[in-house]
């Protein structure tokens, strides 16, 4: 077969189409690049495999780069990995720079997918090898170094350790699920409970109800004052983008982008572990942090080329090991065996042409991702002079949509919607910290897996020490990672005194 | 202005209604409704479950002329919806894991023969294996079983609870029939997904893992000196059901190949004359008050669709086994499946 | 001598009860932590809950009822509603269009207050079009189960 002849003018009018499409999901909240990829799966059927996948792949990037959108617009992350996007974007969107800070997202976005993608062509079954000497132990390792970063991204270190871990107790709620090797056995709730939380709360549905609810309950509290007429945010004023503040900012993208592949590559750690680790190793090692968290580029650059540096790096064990990295490309598995490709070790080898064609159609989706968000943001950022009494009953409606749907149609998602956004609404009200209490949650259950499947096998704590030269080597990456938290925070605060 | 917003709330209403109706009589002497959702026991769209459901739900809805959508919900909030659909809007399709849950006592899991209405089975999944490292010194489970006798500890990974778990107990029983007391050496390392099963076995911390030829076969293709080299050692299927399976067997596997890891050239007894099989069968459940009509339809639908013979092509393209039972012939059928399995289970417990 | 040091770090951990196992960790630190905070902040707890009270009852502070309230009921009646809907018109999605329009538009109407003219049609229009708009792409294009 020549592979040239499957680049057909369909092949990229594809890709585009995933792309656009996938933007647009990323961008509402509620809506996710997993659920996008899982709605055009069957569609994948009628356009055979290489167009299929050229499809699902626009889709992947699209969606994951859509996020950023309402992230940086309206502080409700599109998607759970570019919740770190908020931190700077809306800072300086409320500045009038919504549509600088959007760009950058999206230079940054493409040099992180375009990075992951040349490493998944070169390394990938290197990287491959390399990720299976993590075993139970590694893994709960990494957790709980992107656990330890909740020490530098919280405000006070008190509430926002305790919101980390009453994060990590929600995300236990429920049974200890089978499918994860667990014994079915319910806990940390009543009897009665578990007819509706036998499978815990769901993430998605957490997180936008934390996010996107909370918000809609806390303008409504304020009354929408100043909201009858245009939005409060305008897109004038600021400074506007010039590819120069990307200066100095190399080593950044090469380290986010790394992480965010890295993370990637790890099956079960949890994508959206990527841009959390990516920020706070930004937040801790670049020589001016100070402005982070207030409305600084390198915020947005560390945070959005590690979540699009996920997509290469997912890719990696799907194609050499036959295993999902992350919860969309669980999905993409599901085009190939529909197909009847087998997707393990040896299918790189057993299917080039396929191969060749995937990074094709990855680096093309990476470039009309650029292409179409770059030129079409000056319009989609104007969603924030849409007023709020518009616009929140729509992102209400869509995040039933999204609740509903993740799980392919369950009700008592959508409460939990409501639950949380209720709860968010009172975590604030008391200082507890949003952030930290959703990583806890995303990582919490598979810190729990790791961890207990780890000592069930060696039976002695000494093991997360002594297991491998990595897990030494990640605890030296922890401790190093607590010190600087603790050191910035000193700094910090010494800085504000003398200030004072 | 309010009479305008009323009159448009009732034409959306009223059009809805009219939408309903015009698709519900889309099948004209089927009970079943225009729109039917089948929730399946996985959460997966990449397992073989959807792909089982999905072939098959294609073909019923071209047939019944309605709209069918796969829903891939999990194994309780499944259930969870076929007992609230008591008209027949939601069927389920699962396979084996449905009772074998409740045989291993998993939190949650209902007497599907009693609670439910089993309907027919649509296909057979030939691959679920047992694996070892290339490098193993055992070469058959004879070994494995003589090993246990011998003191051997021996560790299994597998998912509890379900189909993973079932070749486990045969593997345990069996060595409890040969070496009375000594099944204790057969050890289950609970875990979850293929990956972690593949990584226990990485990690040498499991000496045998549950997988499939599937997930699995491109990894049995492995020189020896890779890490990740395996061996099959068992595949639990019956013998007739892996000789229907296509010539070419799986990747580079051939059926001939395949043959040699089913009974009687690898034996697992569960009777003095018997060996275990298991086959991981797909079938559709209905809500215990469905109307028999509609059973009976889709009964009828699926016989003409298996009639026509295009599906048994695309089932056994993804290596799946045809194996289509009309509901009554399936429900008993699965009910003595069940009970077999009931004994070896509760031989090991008590 | 070490491997007694060793032994003290030893844990076995019954597969029947491995559910409890992190879960009770996790809930003695997040006891402890709550234990902390309420050492470091007791004096803060009694004057904070008696303004929240205050807030909530209107006495002081600038706190919308009608609005946050609203919401919270709006909400909770289409989510509920939704759900009983959907019993009617089971797999269409009927019940999500339904429902939508109708919440789209009491919420854009509690938030504005007294709409003008032009700001009441803009309402329904927007309370008409988008969920019809959301329905009609989800659930029919791109077939996704909504209620």
């Amino acid at each position: 077969m020549d592979i040239l002849s499957h680049l057909t003018p369909m092949f990229f009018a594809l890709i585009a189409a995933g792309t656009s499409i996938g933007i647009i999901f990323g961008a509402i909240p509620g809506m996710t690049a997993t659920m996008a990829v899982a709605v055009c799966l069957p569609l994948t059927y009628a356009f055979g495999l290489e167009n299929g996948i050229a499809l699902l792949l626009g889709l992947y990037v699209g969606g994951i780069s859509g996020g950023m959108v309402p992230a940086v617009l309206i502080n409700i992350p599109g998607t759970p990995s570019s919740i770190t996007t908020t931190f700077d974007g809306y800072p300086m969107a409320k500045r009038g720079e919504g549509e600088r800070a959007l760009k950058i997202g999206i230079v940054a976005s493409v040099f992180g997918g375009l990075f992951s993608a040349a490493v998944l062509f070169f390394f990938a079954p290197v990287l491959a090898d390399f990720a299976i000497k993590f075993s139970y132990v590694e893994k709960f390792l990494i957790i709980l170094l992107a656990l330890t970063v909740i020490a530098s991204l919280c405000s006070n270190m008190l509430m926002g350790v305790f919101s980390g871990v009453l994060g990590v107790w929600l995300s236990l709620i429920g049974t200890y699920s089978i499918t994860e090797g667990g014994n079915g056995e319910p806990r940390l709730m009543f009897d009665f409970m578990q007819y509706y939380l036998i499978d815990g709360f769901s993430l998605l549905p957490v997180l936008i109800g934390i996010f996107g609810l909370t918000t809609v309950l806390l303008d409504a509290e304020k009354g929408f004052k100043d909201e009858t007429g245009q939005g409060p945010i305008s897109l004038k004023g600021g400074a506007k983008f010039r590819f120069s503040v990307f200066k100095g900012q190399l080593l950044n993208l090469v380290r986010s982008s790394s992480i965010g592949t890295f993370v990637g590559i790890l099956p079960g750690v949890g994508g959206s572990a990527a841009s959390v680790l990516a920020y706070s190793q930004e937040k801790n090692f670049s020589r001016d942090s100070s402005q982070m968290g207030k409305g600084a580029p390198q915020g947005i650059v560390s945070s959005e080329s590690s979540n699009n540096a996920l997509t290469g790096g997912a890719l990696v064990p799907l194609l050499s090991l036959g295993i999902p990295g992350d919860s969309t490309t669980a999905i993409l598995i599901g085009a190939f065996t529909l197909q009847g490709i087998q997707v393990g070790p040896l299918f790189i080898g057993n299917n080039l042409d396929t191969w060749y064609l995937m990074i094709i159609a990855l680096l093309a989706a990476n470039v009309l991702m650029f292409g179409i968000m770059y030129f079409a943001i000056r319009h989609i950022a104007r969603v924030i002079e849409v007023p709020k009494y518009i616009l929140y009953p729509l992102i209400i409606m869509m995040c039933v949509v999204g609740a509903y749907a993740i799980n392919y149609g369950i009700m008592f998602d959508v409460w939990t919607l409501l639950i949380f956004g209720v709860f968010g609404w009172v975590a604030h009200k008391i200082g507890l910290e949003t952030v930290p209490l959703i990583i806890g949650f995303i990582l919490g259950k598979s810190a729990e897996v790791y961890f207990v499947k780890s000592l069930e096998s060696y039976g002695n704590y000494s093991i997360f020490f002594t297991k491998s030269p990595i897990a030494m080597f990640l605890w030296v990456l922890i401790a190093v990672s607590l010190a600087f938290a603790i050191y910035l925070r000193v700094r910090n605060r010494r800085q504000a005194s003398v200030e004072s | 202005m309010k009479a305008i917003w009323n009159k448009t709330c009732l034409a959306v209403v009223a059009s809805a209604a009219i939408g309903i109706s015009a698709s519900a009589q889309a099948a004209d002497d089927c009970p079943l409704p225009g729109n039917l959702r089948v929730v399946i026991g996985s959460t997966s769209t990449g397992g073989d479950t959807y792909q089982n459901s999905s072939i098959v739900v294609d073909r019923l809805a071209d047939k019944l002329d309605i709209n069918a959508k796969v829903d891939a919900v999990g194994v309780m909030p499944g259930f969870q919806a076929l007992e609230r659909s008591r008209h027949g809007n939601t069927v389920m399709i699962f396979h084996d894991g449905a009772y074998l849950g409740n045989l291993y006592g998993v939190n949650g899991y209902p007497d599907i023969f009693s609670k439910f209405i089993v309907g027919p089975t649509i296909a057979i999944n030939p691959g679920n294996a047992y694996l070892v490292p290339k490098d193993s010194p055992y070469q058959s489970m004879s070994d494995i079983i003589e090993a246990a006798g011998d003191g051997k500890q021996i560790k299994v990974a597998i998912q509890p609870g379900s189909v993973s778990e079932i070749g486990f107990s045969a593997l345990k029983n069996a060595v409890r029939m040969k070496y009375p007391g000594k099944e204790g050496n057969i050890v289950a390392v609970n875990t979850g997904s293929q990956a972690d099963k593949n990584q226990l076995l990485f990690d040498g911390a499991v000496d045998v893992i549950n997988g499939s030829v599937q997930a699995n076969e491109q990894y049995t293709q492995l020189p020896a000196d890779d890490q990740k080299a395996m061996r099959f050692v068992w595949i639990t299927a019956r013998e007739k059901t892996i000789a229907e399976t296509d010539e070419a067997g799986m990747g580079d596997t051939t059926r001939e190949q395949l043959l040699q890891y089913v009974t009687p050239n690898v034996s697992v007894p569960m009777a003095a004359d018997q060996d275990f099989t298991f086959d991981k069968e797909f079938f559709f459940l209905y809500n215990k008050d469905m109307d028999p009509a509609a059973i009976e339809c889709i009964d009828d639908a699926l016989a003409e669709i298996y009639d026509e013979g295009e599906i048994q092509q695309q089932q056994k393209r993804s290596f799946f086994v045809p194996d289509f039972k009309p509901s009554q012939e399936a429900a008993s059928y699965l009910e003595e499946k069940n009970d077999q399995y009931k004994t070896i289970i509760s031989d090991l417990n008590g | 001598m070490e491997s007694q040091w060793l032994s003290l770090l030893d844990v076995t951990i019954d597969f029947d009860q491995s559910h409890l196992f992190f879960p009770r960790i996790v809930t003695w630190i997040l006891v402890a932590l709550l234990a902390i905070i309420l050492i470091t902040r007791y004096r803060l707890l009694a004057p904070g809950l008696k303004r929240a009270g205050r807030v909530l009852v209107g006495r002081e502070g600038e706190f919308d009822h009608r609005r946050f309230f609203g919401t919270l009921a709006l909400t909770t009646a289409y989510f509920y509603l939704m759900g009983v809907l959907s019993d009617v018109f089971p797999n269409t999605g009927y019940s999500f269009l339904i429902m939508s329009v109708l919440f789209v538009f009491l919420l854009s109407l509690l938030y504005v207050g007294r709409p003008t003219r032009r700001q009441f049609v803009i309402l329904v229009l927007n309370a008409l079009i988008a969920p019809a708009l959301a329905w009609y792409v989800l659930a029919q294009l791109f077939r996704i189960t909504l209620p």
